[in-house]
């Protein structure tokens, strides 16, 4: 993991750009009534790589879809270039911001590259439904991914990681700045769990801006530019992971006492739990 | 890594894209037209078939010039009174039903749902039935049936409290209105005499016997504008099977996708509905093999159309050279080849092991 090293140099720098093209102010998000985030307000820094932390149900999932237009909200705004998001149309919003659900559904019979080039929609028209630009987009997408031979497999064929980065190539060749990504690593092996967040790494350094929730604390600690802890719908901490993952922090918002040691292959903080407390 | 290992893999072109000067590019599948060809070589066999077959049927060599009204007669009423018009309503309800069928399991993302299942075909049997016994001679049957259908889609949309836009509480309250109105249709057959509910069970099942023209040019006309609406509508139904999320974030806006899906399925169903009467399982079939056949994701609009075409018109076919001493209306026998169809479909799966 040599590129983890040169990045944790580069960090300060990626986390100062200054703008921030996607934005929330004071958000709140409900299903139905059940109002499941408060007040909250973030600006996502442009060309930085945002990561999302905190216990399951707090509310991350939500923030993702109101930031992406998925899911309007109660009240408060979600800002894209300085403007509220749905004064756009919706295919010129997806021509800026791409979006991974936590769960997308592969559709029966469907072959890779079908899926991924699923992902130039925004991008197409009535009469222009498959351009030479759509072509090169698609195969970009495949081949950043590493999922050019398997292009022409079905996808219900694939492995669990497999079938991750083809969804990955998806939002890729939608070809946008921002990235959203709900648990991309989820259900993947170690190896492949690196594998994802290598690319995203790469992404990153290519100057787009990227947000992706993450449940493995250690890895945010080492790829995130801009971690975001959240608990119960609220933004707790937000900033450098080397400023803000304090002990104190974990253990009040998951509850989890621990020490906090330098990771020894970045530098980047490392959360050790401590024993349990029944003997 | 993976991702560097395969970087450089030449890509591989689509497999092809019919482009017209600048302003014109579509993705083909080469499968999809193969499949489209064939069905429609089937589709003029079976037409070819139902007009020549049989004691009334018309010489092979005297067709062409039938239809171009060269021959007076005995062929000439043939074509113009029984078999043209019950053929080219046929035709245009098994598309109809089929197309149905196709957007209603691609918004409901279940194989299941169609005007079947979620209780369109049933409303309107019940409008068939209340019409045809309970008060007759205030309406037409096709009317009554088409008023059963709009009630029965008016208590489904408003029984589900979010209208049409959650797919599983379309098919949970439709399988419900479905019920209630078959017990409704129960309750009027036991209400009335026998041979009354001998005359109406004929139209309840479906039938494409003694169609005219007018039949023909209410059927045509619906699909000719329905169904280029639903081929409108099917690149973003496409990215609706990936989940309404997916599809929101590509901008395909689901719900209003999803709304308009249904309201073009209701008017085709209706159409064929109020045509041909509930003919069962074309459109939960004909999608299907639609699919399977042409192997391609996405609702199909066109190979469901020819595929419901055909199915309905040979199905009409049989009933009519079949050697039985009765004349089965056509909607015994696609129940009866939807059900083998449905059999092989769920044995398939058992033994697959994804039942
Ligand atoms: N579609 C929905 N309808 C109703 N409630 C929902 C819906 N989606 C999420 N919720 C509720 O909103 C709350 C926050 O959910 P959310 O999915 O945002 O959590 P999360 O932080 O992403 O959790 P996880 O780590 O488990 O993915 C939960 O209590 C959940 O039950
Ligand atoms: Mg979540």
């Amino acid at each position: 993991m040599a590129r983890a090293n040169n990045r944790t140099g580069r960090m300060p720098s990626g986390h100062s750009a200054g703008g921030s093209r996607l934005a929330a102010r004071d958000l709140r998000l409900a299903y139905d009534k059940r109002v499941v985030v408060d007040g909250l307000s973030i600006d996502v820094p442009d060309g930085g790589f945002t990561i999302v932390v905190g216990p399951n149900a707090c509310g991350k999932s939500t923030l993702l879809k109101a930031l992406s237009r998925t899911l309007k909200p109660a009240s408060g705004q979600v800002l894209l270039d300085g403007e509220p998001i749905d004064s756009y149309r919706s295919k010129a919003v997806a021509r800026q911001l791409a979006m991974l659900p936590q769960s997308p559904i592969a559709p029966e019979a469907i072959t890779v590259r079908d899926l991924v080039g699923r992902g130039r929609y925004p991008h197409q028209h009535l009469l222009q439904q498959w351009s030479h630009e759509d072509e090169l987009a698609v195969a970009d997408a495949l081949s950043s991914t590493g999922c050019a031979d398997l292009s022409e497999r079905y996808v219900a064929e694939l492995s669990g990681g497999q079938r991750q980065r083809v969804w990955i190539a998806m939002i890729l060749a939608q070809q946008t700045d921002l990235l959203l990504l709900d648990e991309p690593t989820t259900f993947l092996d170690i190896a492949h769990q690196y594998e994802v967040l290598e690319l995203c790494a790469r992404l990153h350094s290519d100057g787009r801006t990227l947000v992706a929730v993450l449940h493995d604390l250690n890895q945010a600690a080492r790829y995130a530019s801009n971690l975001v802890v959240m608990k119960e719908g609220r933004i707790v901490a937000s900033g450098l992971p080397g400023d803000i993952l304090t002990a104190d922090l974990v253990e009040s918002v998951f509850g989890l006492p621990c020490v906090i040691i330098p990771d020894p292959v970045t530098g980047t903080p490392m959360v050790v739990p401590r024993a349990a407390p029944h003997p | 890594m993976t991702g560097a290992a395969s970087t450089d893999a030449p890509a591989r072109p689509h497999p092809s894209t019919l482009r017209i000067g600048v302003w014109l590019s579509m993705p083909v599948r080469p499968r999809s037209l193969l499949i489209g060809g064939i069905l429609v070589v089937a589709l003029i066999v079976t037409g070819v078939l139902t007009l020549t077959l049989g004691t009334l049927g018309i010489a092979l060599g005297d067709i062409v010039p039938t239809l171009r009204g060269e021959r007076q007669g005995r062929d000439e009423i043939v074509l113009t009174a029984f078999r043209g018009p019950r053929l080219v309503v046929g035709l245009a309800a098994g598309a109809a039903l089929a197309v149905s069928g196709a957007l209603f399991q691609t918004v409901t993302r279940n194989p299941l749902g169609s005007p079947d299942v979620i209780g369109l075909t049933s409303g309107a049997s019940a409008g068939a039935a209340a019409f045809g016994l309970l008060w007759p001679g205030l309406l037409p049957l096709p009317v009554g049936a088409l008023l059963g259908a709009f009630l029965a889609m008016a208590l489904v949309f408003f029984g589900t409290g979010t209208g049409f836009s959650s797919p599983s509480r379309i098919l949970l309250i439709g399988i419900g209105v479905s019920a209630m109105s078959l017990a409704f249709v129960q309750w009027v057959l036991v209400r009335a005499g026998r041979e009354q509910a001998t005359v109406l069970a004929t139209y309840l099942n479906g039938s494409l016997a003694a169609r005219d023209w007018n039949h023909a040019t209410t059927i045509w006309a619906a699909i000719v504008i329905l169904i280029p609406c639903a081929l409108l509508l099917s690149r973003r139904l496409q990215l609706i099977e990936m989940g309404d999320e997916q599809a929101d974030a590509l901008g395909a806006r689901s719900s209003a996708a999803r709304a308009l899906s249904i309201s073009v399925a209701i008017g085709l169903a209706t159409a064929a509905v109020s045509v041909a009467g509930p003919i069962a399982f074309i459109a939960l079939v004909a999608p299907q093999i639609a699919r399977r056949l042409s192997r391609s994701a996405g609702p199909n609009i066109l190979a469901s159309a020819l595929m419901g075409a055909f199915l309905l018109s040979l199905a009409d076919l049989l009933t009519q050279q079949l050697p039985l001493d009765v004349t089965l209306p056509v909607g015994v026998l696609t129940a009866i080849l939807g059900g083998i169809y449905l059999g092989v479909l769920l044995f398939a799966q058992w033994k697959k092991g994804t039942l």
